[in-house]
């Protein structure tokens, strides 16, 4: 009996929790895909929980168990990240904690903090994807949240479709807020802590590092990382390798690169065989240019350095447009007999306890073909498409030596173990070897007709030094996974091997099918790339510009004042004459709009004769009366026609027609003046 | 709660809240005396952040701080949007309050220590429905309550029991935190209904050693001095004089009669009662009236300072309580606090 009475006190309390047990899962949705699979199945189970419990009216648990069950979700969350903090740790700990705090859910406070979260959550998402497709779907799930958070405050059930109608209502309101404080908001260069573009770009990207080992799951960031337009001639799919870092150093775990070697000039290539392009770099707040192999000329403001890495001279931090030119076919190095001592020792050096294993398979080899480079490379190669490799992005973690566990044991990477491993199976060879990174696929754009490369595309490869042949690219990753190489268009290359994109420039002999899917990804992209320029590439430097453009100083603060300041000025404007339109249309019923216009007319006359605020009709049509005797009829007829209207109880029908009526009415009332009637052009 | 009578901290408590009560009272002097209705226009609105509007605020810094630091424009864009929300919803939290016409309604009278309930009619007129608005006397809150656009709502308070006497209202609130909670906006009203509390009637006959003849009231004639009359009933007759024993028997309604024209007239005296303080006697003669009107009888009222001449009915016995209630009474404001 107690517990009969206690429950619809709980329950009335927890009106909205229905809706925040809907919008917390949406909110969260987009994670599922980011997150270890065993937070999912927490959320999950915990929100099925509650909802049961909700269900059926049982009480939250109680605090013991929820306790016990808090610290073993904190411990998982350690275990699995080896921290609470960061994106990835942190985003885990949140999702943890709402579906905790729901499965807690005693009063309203709990569902307003759970909703609070959620808001956080979709923020979150953002670290993972910014496609303009989250975009919309955040939308969604800010509205659910919102309309959640209203039902939580109501007091009574409110009908869905006004729920619905009223969140919606609230986020279109706040949209001019939004965009406001989008372009207005003093933007700051760089992070405030940490290195998040770090943390960012070790997802994708490229970082100054390669560290196989560490990282356990690569994410697919889609976001465009370069987009090129070709002047003429537009290389074969194959032979795009966008090269942009260049690693020699190799510390037994991780390859680094150098920015401090000294600059060379690019071979000079003859101009027949050259590939002239246009590319437009996204922000990666680091130095160098991906260069399609191999540079030949440079953008002014770069150079390129011994180990063919080209380097601008100051941080690419808002996007930027650089023209550059390739030979496909002359790689660096190439004619030179030897390899620079210094250079040699440098690319072939291992630490000493480094990969033993791979060092006894190596010394097989040289054994087996002697003094031939090229077969040892084949071996190398063969290896990785005989063996169980596998081409994975959630490679398993390394533990020892990365290159042993990782050739001997879990056979599982993406290009960077393969690069590494490569490397170091050759410098065990006393082959000189290094490793570079860079983009290599794309999509090409026939809407634009440019190259695509996204941060995705990345990939990393090999260089070998062959007297005589120079600097050799190997891609062992397309040992084991050709179809890596050669997914940059989907379903495509395969039809039609090499040759593709001669006739891609044009979208000619192309099935209607294929043509659709181009169409399509066209708009797609043409839509994703409004959303990269205009949205997602705005920073501190195009915020200058637009200020600039308005003939203000967005590093002085009186100028972000006065943008502020008529920013919501004119917001302020629009609102209050919205809101000064809508009330007089509100209280003036239709005949008392007919009744003002014959005020008007009858007043152009004589003043005196308008019809004051205060004045009762039938009052006033005897006043007028009495000045213009002439429209005594007609003043008694449109007054009786006008209380009708305004009291009688009369159906829509009759009302409508009773209108009609008046409005006949004011009609029959002269414009000019009897006597001595004047032409009126305004109202000809 | 009298002064003397409270110690350090409870007086510091007291004296705080003598403050906090004298600044409301100033601001709110434009609208000390609402009477009986109150619109509530934009000078008698106040908004304020709740604890949850501080906690959004909190997590929107984080998430501009993240934004900023990460230079994400997606995450800029979400915290801006948020911001926007939190903005309106000053707006939207004013406007569930703007505009109300709170008007009062007559206040159900009770006995001394029965719980009271205060009727207070809200309309609407700007055509905008309103949703969970809370009425509030100190500590005494209604449940959340809509008002339908164009329409009307009787909004209750349940107030605790009260001694015997006449109470003036003291300051209600009204609030709302719709639609986000993050926002707390409240008008004060000086609405003051009359609010009439009859002593909590005491049967003087059991009242112990004072059993006397007269005791239980002083009769001009006793019931069996004369002989009681059986007469037809007559429309208007009240039904506690209705023969129920000759109804059964013959099916027809007749009424018992008094002898004589002055006999049936009762006079409830002040002083006939077996009491010595003031509150025991009214709550006796409370119980006489009571007693007396269900009894049919034509009574009349004595006391000190004025008497009501015999009558009967619902009416009279009304005007009879009312004058109990207000016996040496002046309107002082109710203490919605629970004792001292």
């Amino acid at each position: 009996m107690r517990d009969k009475t206690a429950r619809p006190a709980d329950h009335t309390d927890l009106r909205g929790l229905e809706l925040a047990l809907v919008a917390l899962p949406v909110a969260a949705l987009p994670h599922v895909w980011h997150q270890p699979p065993w937070i999912t199945a927490l959320v999950v189970l915990a929100i099925a929980a509650r909802a049961w419990l909700l269900g059926t009216g049982r009480p939250a648990p109680s605090l013991g168990v929820m306790s016990v069950l808090a610290v073993i979700a904190g411990g998982l969350t350690f275990a699995q990240f080896g921290t609470v903090f960061g994106q990835e740790a942190g985003t885990a700990l949140l999702l943890v904690m709402i579906a905790f705090k729901l499965l807690e859910t005693r009063n309203r406070r709990d569902i307003v903090i759970a909703l609070f979260l959620g808001y956080f959550v979709v923020v979150t998402t953002y670290f993972f994807d910014q496609s303009i497709l989250i975009a919309a779907y955040s939308l969604l799930a800010t509205w659910l949240l919102t309309a959640a958070l209203i039902q939580v405050h109501a007091g009574r059930v409110i009908p869905r479709p006004r729920l619905a109608r009223q969140a919606g209502a609230m986020l279109l309101h706040a949209l001019p807020f939004m965009l406001i404080l989008f372009f207005v908001f003093p933007r700051v260069e760089g992070p405030l802590w940490g290195d998040p573009q770090r943390e960012q770009t070790a997802r994708t990207g490229l970082s100054g590092e390669l560290n196989p080992g560490d990282i356990a799951n690569l994410l697919q960031d889609e976001t465009t990382a370069l987009r090129v337009e070709f002047d003429r001639q537009v290389p074969p799919l194959r032979a795009q390798y966008w090269r942009a870092l260049v690693m020699t150093d190799f510390d037994g775990r991780r390859w680094s690169a150098d920015e401090n070697r000294s600059v060379i000039q690019p071979t000079a290539a003859d101009t027949d065989n050259v590939i002239r392009y246009t590319a437009t770099l996204e922000p990666t707040r680091a130095r160098y240019l991906p260069m399609l192999d191999y540079p030949s000329a440079l953008p002014e403001d770069a150079e390129l350095r011994a180990n063919y890495q080209v380097l601008r001279d100051r941080p690419v931090t808002s996007r930027i447009q650089y023209s550059a030119e390739a030979a496909l076919t002359t790689p660096p190095g190439a004619g030179e007999p030897t390899l620079d001592p210094q250079e040699r020792t440098r690319a072939l050096h291992l630490p000493t306890s480094a990969a033993p294993r791979s060092r006894a398979e190596v010394a097989l080899w040289r054994a087996t073909h002697g003094d031939d480079d090229r077969a040892i490379i084949q071996a190398a190669l063969q290896r990785f498409s005989a063996e169980p490799y596998r081409y994975t992005l959630q490679p398993p973690r390394l533990e020892d030596d990365t290159t042993d566990t990782f050739l001997f044991e879990t056979q599982a990477g993406y290009c960077e173990h393969y690069a590494s491993a490569f490397a170091v199976l050759m410098r065990a060879a006393d082959i000189p070897t290094r490793v570079v990174t860079g983009y290599q696929g794309g999509a090409w754009q026939a809407r634009g007709e440019y190259l695509r490369l996204r941060n995705a595309d990345a990939h990393a490869w090999n260089e070998v030094w062959l007297d005589g042949e120079g600097w050799i690219r190997v891609d062992p990753t397309a040992a084991i996974a050709p179809e890596r190489i050669e997914q940059g268009l989907p379903g495509l290359a395969s039809d039609t091997g090499e040759e593709i994109p001669g006739f891609l420039r044009r979208g000619e002999g192309l099935s209607w099918l294929q043509r659709a899917r181009f169409g399509m990804d066209d708009w797609g992209d043409f839509v994703r790339f409004r959303w990269e320029s205009w949205v997602l590439a705005f920073d501190p430097e195009r915020q200058r510009e637009l200020f600039a453009r308005l003939g203000l100083d967005s590093q002085d603060w009186r100028s972000v004042l006065i943008a502020l300041g008529a920013g919501f000025g004119s917001l302020a404007l629009i609102a209050l004459t919205w809101v000064g339109l809508r009330r007089p249309r509100q209280r003036h019923a239709p005949a008392d709009r007919v009744l003002q216009q014959l005020s008007r007319r009858i007043a152009r006359h004589d003043r005196r004769l308008a019809r004051q605020a205060h004045e009762p009709v039938d009052a006033w049509s005897r006043r007028v009366a009495r000045a213009r005797p002439d429209l005594r009829e007609s003043l008694k007829a449109f007054a009786e026609a006008y209380n009708r209207q305004r009291f009688a109880p009369l159906t829509p029908e009759q009302r409508r027609e009773d209108l009609r009526h008046l409005r006949g009415l004011l009609y029959a009332v002269p414009r000019g003046k009897p006597p001595a009637p004047r032409p009126d052009p305004a109202h000809a | 709660m009298r002064p003397d009578s409270v110690t350090g901290p409870a007086r510091s408590r007291g004296r705080m809240a003598r403050l906090r009560d004298d600044a409301i009272r100033w601001i709110t002097r434009r609208h000390a005396h609402d009477g009986d209705q109150a619109h509530l226009g934009r000078d008698r609105i106040y908004i304020l952040p709740t604890r949850a509007g501080y906690t959004l605020f909190g997590i929107i810094l984080v998430m501009l701080l993240g934004s900023i630091n990460y230079s994400n424009n997606m995450a800029f864009l979400l915290t801006f949007l948020l911001v926007g929300i939190g903005h309106n919803a000053m707006w939207y939290t004013h406007r569930n309050l703007l505009g109300l016409q709170v008007s009062t309604l007559p206040v159900p009278a009770v006995f001394a220590g029965q719980p009271l309930t205060l009727p207070l009619r809200l309309s609407e007129t700007a055509g905008r429905a309103r949703e969970a608005l809370v009425l509030r006397i100190g500590t005494h809150t209604s449940a959340p309550f809509p008002v339908p656009a164009q329409g009307t709502h009787t909004a209750q308070l349940e107030l605790p029991g009260l001694a015997r006497g006449v109470y003036r209202l003291p300051r209600q609130r009204l609030d709302t935190r719709y639609p986000l909670g993050i926002l707390e906006v409240w008008s004060w009203l000086t609405l003051a209904p009359e609010i009439v509390v009859y002593p909590a009637p005491i049967d003087p006959g059991h009242t112990a050693g004072d059993d006397g003849e007269e005791a239980a009231g002083a009769h001009d004639r006793r019931e069996g001095d004369a002989p009681d009359q059986i007469r037809p009933y007559r429309t208007g007759d009240p039904p506690g004089r209705i023969v129920w024993k000759a109804f059964a028997r013959s099916g027809k309604l007749h009424v018992r009669e008094f002898a004589s024209g002055q006999g049936d007239r009762l006079w409830l005296e002040w002083g006939a009662m077996p009491a010595s303080d003031t509150e025991t006697r009214l709550s006796m003669l409370c119980h006489q009236v009571l007693a007396a009107h269900a009894e049919g009888r034509v009574f009349g009222l004595r006391l000190p300072d004025q008497a009501l001449e015999p009558a009967q009915g619902v009416v009279h016995r009304d005007h009879c309580l009312h004058a109990l209630a207000r016996f040496r009474s002046t309107p002082v404001e109710m203490n919605p606090e629970p004792g001292p």
